[in-house]
């Protein structure tokens, strides 16, 4: 094994991330991403700063750089004036602004937490680690970085991999939208999944967005306002059927999300087996989003159908959160075993970093 | 006339123990809820599998005919055309846990193979080809409804936890139960056809009708051929034929033994 070498030398980061700054801040400080080369490039250009990486996404701004100034504070205090700066902020909201500082082994950390999705709102989730690959890549290009971030980042994709391999942190749903994604994929073929909403809510938009996103093959809307069924099948580019149709078109579909508000049911037993007997046996994934519910939990009994209502979905949820954060101590005794291995730890008995809130 | 030997137990032993390897590796995988596409499990199957095909080579050596007389080799012979058929048919339907189920069975049949031991049979005066490949084609057959049976309990274990809401673990491992079902019905399908070719030849063959070994055939036969009917006419729910799948090898295996007994 090569030996550890101190990588955390003129290492700083800045930040403010959703969990220290609200949104109405967020967004006056966030970078359009078309101006992000330019942001890596006055960055890097600041006295004493040799190399930068700036991540801006809707959850958090973050600046990562390399200098040789006298201190981490310094460095602090040089990115913070830039951001300042550069968005023209008024005393009293620069006053306000709280940013995270942090220097050497506690910047990697952090940049290694944020790779692996342990810091980001959806623990665990997965959309990070290609916008810090892609805000590297940009840094990359602009010529704003050298042996410390090349190594850093680096360094953190093997981390966020690893975390993600060797840990469950991103199994299982945390949402209703994904929960309904994962079941329609462990009943059908997603790309053959023809979808149909019945009634147009928010949350079951929701559901059959997440389900094309992910491959599912058409949608049909139905809805008592026939106009919004157009207006949702439109925008889903899917195809709108008139409220009084829907129970013919049942065959037809291997999803169906209920969410109308009737105050009985609207999906029964006895329809569903004529449907069945017409499918052939093909599979049917039933979600009730409603309440009061749209199925008659009966439903379930019939052989090949699956039935989960809204509580179903959400207990499901709960679940792949605990599950999650069960896997945190794991993801976290990963990242400082590797943050040892590359070198970013201090040798003990010697002061370590802190985080600092300014 | 040359005296038959006993092959090296050693290799059958090692081969078992690779496919045990492989339960071992992806009993710890489910539990631990990480399950990896890795290589591992794949090599394990990969060294029992040439293991297997270097024993029953060492075997048809000693024997002077295709190993296929008596029930620990038979056992020997189907559990190689089911590591066969996995590989063949496990990538294609894109079952990458069919291995985890598959090499259980593999390992019970290979130590149930050894157990009842290794019997020296004379070697043949003069091998009919048409024979031999009768009963291998009818034995790779029986490969298919054991394969059909592993994923018809992938199936009914899937169906189950989608129907009570017992969503973690296996469930985000096994693939949906659709492609298992179809699964199932290839697999089934296949077996029928390999063992109707199989029955095809005994005609070239002049066995008399009342040979014990071709009646069971055609019991096996008739079975497979009613559970295909169901499945290609849609006349029973795939949780049912799935039942079938699983159900119904139990007559082929038994058949084994009376077969080899008779």
């Amino acid at each position: 094994m090569p030996e550890p070498t101190d990588n955390s030398s003129g290492l700083v980061c800045v930040g403010l991330n959703y969990k220290t700054t609200p949104v109405e801040v967020r967004e006056r400080l966030a970078f359009p991403e078309a101006q992000v080369p330019l942001a890596v490039e006055q960055v890097r250009g600041l006295p004493g700063f040799e190399e930068s990486v700036v991540l801006s996404t809707c959850n958090r701004v973050e600046l990562y750089a390399a200098h040789s100034l006298p201190s981490g504070h310094h460095g602090h205090a040089a990115l913070r004036d830039y951001l300042i700066a550069r968005f023209e902020l008024q005393p009293e909201h620069a006053e306000a602004m709280v940013l995270y500082n942090l220097d050497a082994d506690e910047a990697a950390r952090h940049l290694f937490r944020v790779v692996s999705g342990l810091d980001s709102m959806v623990l665990g989730e997965t959309e990070i680690f290609g916008q810090v690959k892609s805000a590297y890549k940009t840094a990359l290009a602009t010529g704003s970085t050298a042996r410390t971030l090349n190594k850093l980042f680096q360094q953190a994709f093997t981390v966020g991999k690893k975390v993600r391999n060797d840990t469950m942190i991103q199994r299982g749903s945390t949402s209703v939208g994904s929960v309904a994604v994962d079941l329609a994929e462990k009943v059908h073929d997603l790309k053959e999944c023809r979808v149909m909403l019945v009634g147009a809510g928010e949350m079951s938009r929701t559901c059959a967005q997440s389900l094309l996103s992910r491959g599912a093959k058409s949608v049909i809307v139905s809805n008592r306002s026939y106009e919004k069924a157009v207006e949702l099948a439109a925008e889903m580019k899917g195809t709108a059927i008139k409220f009084d149709e829907w129970e013919h078109a049942l065959h037809e579909v291997d999803v169906i999300i209920s969410s109308t508000s009737a105050p009985h049911f609207v999906i029964k037993p006895e329809q569903i087996e004529q449907v069945m007997r017409r499918r052939r046996w093909e599979p049917l994934l039933l979600i009730d989003i409603a309440v009061p519910r749209d199925v008659d939990p009966s439903v379930n009994d019939i052989e090949g159908v699956y039935l989960y209502d809204i509580d179903a979905l959400q207990n499901i949820a709960d679940d792949g959160r605990r599950e999650r954060e069960r896997q945190l101590a794991a993801c976290e005794r990963i990242i400082e075993e590797q943050l040892e291995k590359f070198g970013y730890l201090k040798p003990p008995g010697a002061s370590q970093a802190g985080l600092l809130v300014s | 006339m040359r005296v038959p030997v006993t092959p090296p137990l050693q290799i059958l032993l090692a081969s078992t123990l690779a496919f045990a390897c492989a339960v071992v590796q992806g009993v710890v995988a489910l539990k631990s809820g990480v399950w990896k596409q890795g290589n591992t499990r794949f090599v394990l199957m990969g060294c029992g599998f040439l293991l297997q095909t270097g024993f029953i080579y060492l075997r048809g050596q000693d024997v002077g005919q295709c190993p296929m007389k008596t029930l620990p080799d038979i056992l020997v012979f189907i559990a190689w055309s089911i590591v066969l058929l996995y590989f063949l048919v496990g990538s294609a339907f894109r079952l990458s846990l069919l291995g985890a189920f598959t090499a259980p069975l593999v390992s019970v049949m290979q130590i149930m193979a050894m157990a009842g031991g290794f019997a020296a049979y004379p070697p043949k005066g003069k091998i009919n080809a048409l024979i031999e490949l009768h009963a291998a084609v009818a034995l790779i057959a029986y490969a298919a409804f054991a394969l059909a049976c592993v994923t018809g309990v992938m199936y009914l274990v899937q169906e189950r936890m989608l129907k009570r809401h017992q969503i973690g673990g296996l469930f985000y491992q096994l693939p949906p139960i659709q492609g298992l079902a179809l699964a199932i019905q290839r697999l089934v399908r296949l077996g029928l056809l390999l063992l109707s070719i199989s029955l095809g030849t005994s005609f070239a063959l002049h066995t008399p009708v009342s040979n014990p070994k071709l009646v069971f055939s055609w019991v096996v036969w008739g079975l497979y051929a009613v559970i295909t009917v169901l499945m290609w006419r849609h006349f029973t729910s795939p949780r049912r034929t799935a039942w079938l799948a699983v159900i119904g090898f139990i007559l082929p295996f038994i058949s084994l033994w009376i077969v080899t007994h008779a």
